[in-house]
């Protein structure tokens, strides 16, 4: 009997590790257009790794920067990159592009889990 | 766009401005001549024309992680040969000193080894800058192309990253001759540390990376000092390009950077030991 509950309990483990595996990471897409962040403003849930997703729709180069973040990265015109941010603590995070600071603005905002 | 170009080509020549300096005056103190820097600004500048125009292809490596994976790959080669160089640096001081003072019967032997040891850490030398010209030039130059594609904007960025290179330059001038002149007495343990913390900066930059692209576990930060020193700061800016300074650093990140100033102390404590009961008193 002891046995068989060891049993459930080692698969039913298995089961939702295997689920975690398969949920992925969430990814959430940023196009920078006309050197600007479209969309500006990202929400994510608190303690959550998420993958960004950035499109630079421009022909010029941009750097994705941010020091509350602490992520720094190259995006070469017409081509994306990939950012993964997170697990954060609930608040806000604001981000920008180097190399045109004055539009290329934008922040993620962490919301605390329901 | 004048302003803007200043403060991001100051911020990537400070690092290498600061490197250089604390190479430079180890040179002078080690009566090595300082031409090499020619060579690792050629090479340099070469590697990072071909660093920069690769950049997208490179970006696309690894599911899109390439960049931080490279980048990383320079900071981990960096520290390794910085680990390297701080070591044998630190035997030619001692070789020096005893050749100096040549009392000790440690001086005939002190020649051979003076003469290999030189052109060897000549070499670290240009490769350690080299590297790190590649991955802060290609950086530079993406900035320059990009914006200067808009013709309004040519003069005013071109002057502002000007300005911007003279005062990053003039910064590392500055720390050199403070580091030959005043410090003179201390010059070598004041360069060493220096570059230890150099160093270790560069470990916890690649780990930083390594989490940006998922390669590491990302954890919550273990502290925050940013209303200590925030590196938005000048002075925050400074200690980031010098000792690698972050407010926000996870568990790993201090770990490796802890180990990575460990690692080198202990090695020239090592050496120290093993130089000095090799003297016959």
């Amino acid at each position: 009997m002891n046995k068989f509950v060891l049993k459930c309990l080692f698969y039913s483990f298995l089961c939702s590790v295997q689920l975690n595996v398969w949920a992925g990471t969430p990814v959430i897409n940023i196009n920078i257009q006309n050197h600007l962040f479209i969309p500006s403003e990202i929400t994510i849930p608190e303690n959550t790794k998420v993958k960004l997703l950035i499109h630079n729709l421009d022909d010029t180069d941009e750097e994705f920067e941010s020091y509350e973040l602490n992520r720094e990265k190259v995006i070469i015109g017409n081509r994306r990159g990939v950012i993964f941010i997170g697990p954060l603590s609930a608040g806000e995070y604001p981000f920008f592009g180097e190399f045109f600071p004055k539009t290329a603005q934008g922040k993620v905002i962490v919301k605390p889990a329901e | 766009m004048l302003l803007n170009s200043v403060i991001i080509i100051l911020r990537e020549v400070l690092e290498a401005a600061l490197l250089f300096s604390v190479l430079l005056a180890l040179s002078k103190h080690s009566a090595i001549k300082q031409q090499w820097i020619l060579w690792s600004a050629v090479i340099g500048v070469l590697g990072a024309a071909v660093y920069g125009l690769n950049m997208g292809l490179v970006s696309e490596w690894f599911e899109g992680v390439g960049q931080e994976v490279t980048n990383a790959l320079i900071q981990l080669i960096i520290y390794f040969l910085l680990l390297v160089f701080i070591s044998l640096q630190f035997k030619l001081h001692l070789l020096l000193k005893d050749e100096k003072q040549s009392v000790t019967k440690n001086a005939q032997n002190a020649m051979p080894s003076i003469q290999l040891l030189q052109p060897l850490l000549v070499f670290f030398m240009i490769v350690i800058t080299t590297l790190a010209i590649t991955r802060e030039g290609a950086e530079m130059l993406l900035y320059f192309f990009s914006v200067t594609r808009n013709e309004h904007h040519y003069i005013s960025t071109l002057i502002g990253m000007i300005i911007g290179a003279s005062i990053g330059v003039s910064i590392g001038f500055l720390f050199y001759y403070l580091l030959v002149t005043v410090f003179c007495k201390w010059n070598m343990i004041i360069a060493l540390s220096l570059l230890i913390l150099v160093s270790s900066g560069m470990l916890s930059q690649a780990t930083q990376l390594l989490i940006q692209a998922d390669w590491i576990e990302a954890q919550l930060p273990l502290w925050d000092s940013s209303f200590l020193l925030s590196e938005k700061s000048v002075v925050g800016q400074l200690m980031y390009a010098l000792i690698g300074y972050e407010s926000t650093p996870t568990a790993i990140q201090a770990v490796l950077y802890l180990s990575g100033l460990i690692l080198p102390v202990f090695i020239i404590m090592i050496i120290w030991k093993n130089h000095f009961m090799n003297v016959p008193k």
